[in-house]
């Protein structure tokens, strides 16, 4: 019997997990501006933050 | 014996190797920067006191539901985009993205900047960034671009509206001004792409776009071109003598018009060879300048009412 196990699934290319990365590593980083942008906003609003028209 | 004896020939699934730089592609930058300095302006004209930390989400807003709106319409126009050699090169039709995801990625944009320009600044302005991509991808894209010649006259409505989603997020009103600079756009839109259409008329024929040049021949274009320039002219200029802006801003864009009329009738007066085509060239080049420098104006004029009680 054979010890050596033929890779299973789908085995990503250099340039695809390079792209892969990039791009999770653009997501995190749009993700942590929303995150600092509602903080900012919360901080300058202050309790008023709960107060919107409409 | 298997009761099945053929196999399948399932397709590998696509793994992606779009990078960051296609995905920015799909933002379409070029109008975005037109679109983000618009809405500066909106936002610098508007009345009383605007937090500049709720100015930079309101741009930021506004800028990212220009991109959704880019992302969707090069999602939309795949098809054509592929035969047309001024955008043969985006994502989509390079292979580089494929249209699920360019489509994921522009709801996914739009669907944030909507509700944060609502949560964190105010839902008018929510609602009107909504309404403007809404404008721009099903409205202009899908049905007045492949249908109807005055396609960018009317889908020009949603690339006049940032700064007015911008003072309404300053003010939580609208009044005249932001409908000024709406106007002011809205009225730019038609002599600036009818001039591109006309030295890149072959590629939207190829692409069966109903564009004017394609449907009415370059004769007419030219003509309406300078019909809009002197309505443009006019309503860029009508601000002053109503008193919403100064003598400034009056003599800049008289100026400008002055500027734009000319290269307009140049278009109008040359038909024919190379002066034909180096007029269009020029008059689209010209018509960028026109807006950015009228739309500086009114910013320069902001900043110098800022600084002067400094300076004394």
């Amino acid at each position: 019997m054979d010890d050596k196990q033929e890779p299973k699934g789908i085995v990503l290319t250099e340039a695809q997990k390079k792209s892969r990365r990039e791009r999770s590593i653009a997501i995190a980083l749009a993700l942590g501006v929303l995150v600092a942008l509602f903080f900012a906003v919360t901080m300058v609003k202050g309790p008023a933050v709960l107060v919107r028209p409409m | 014996m298997s009761i099945v004896d053929h196999q399948f020939d399932l397709a590998a699934p696509r793994i992606s190797e779009a990078g960051v730089a296609d995905y920015l592609a799909l933002l379409k930058p070029r109008v975005m920067s037109l679109v983000v300095f618009t809405a500066l302006v909106g936002l610098a004209i508007a009345p009383g006191h605007f937090h500049p930390v709720l100015a930079f989400t309101s741009i930021l807003c506004i800028a990212v539901g220009a991109g959704a709106s880019g992302a969707l319409n090069m999602w939309y126009e795949s098809d054509i985009d592929a035969l047309m050699s001024r955008t043969a090169n985006r994502p989509i039709p390079r292979g580089r993205v494929t249209r699920p995801e360019a489509a994921t990625f522009g709801v996914t944009l739009a669907f944030f900047s909507v509700l944060t320009l609502g949560i964190l600044v105010n839902w008018y302005a929510g609602a009107l960034l909504a309404f403007t991509i809404f404008f721009y991808v099903v409205v202009y894209t899908m049905a007045l671009k492949r249908w109807t010649a005055q396609n960018i006259v009317i889908g020009g409505a949603a690339g006049a509206l940032p700064p007015v989603v911008a003072w309404v997020a300053a003010t939580g009103s609208l009044s005249a001004e932001p409908v000024l600079l709406f106007l002011i756009i809205f009225f730019w839109t038609p002599p600036h792409f009818w001039a591109l259409a006309l030295f890149r008329n072959d590629d939207y024929a190829r692409a069966g776009v109903p564009m004017l040049p394609v449907v009415a021949g370059p004769h007419a274009t030219r003509l309406q071109i300078l019909l809009y320039t002197i309505v443009l002219v006019a309503v860029a200029a009508a601000p002053w003598p109503l008193g919403y802006f100064d003598a400034v801003y009056g003599i800049a864009s008289l100026l400008l018009g002055a500027g734009m009329l000319w290269l307009a009738i140049d278009v109008y007066r040359h038909r024919e060879g190379a002066a034909a085509s180096r007029g269009t060239k020029k008059l689209f080049a010209f018509s960028i300048f026109y807006l950015f420098a009228l739309f500086a104006t009114l910013l320069i004029e902001v900043l110098v009412r800022a600084i002067a009680p400094w300076v004394g």
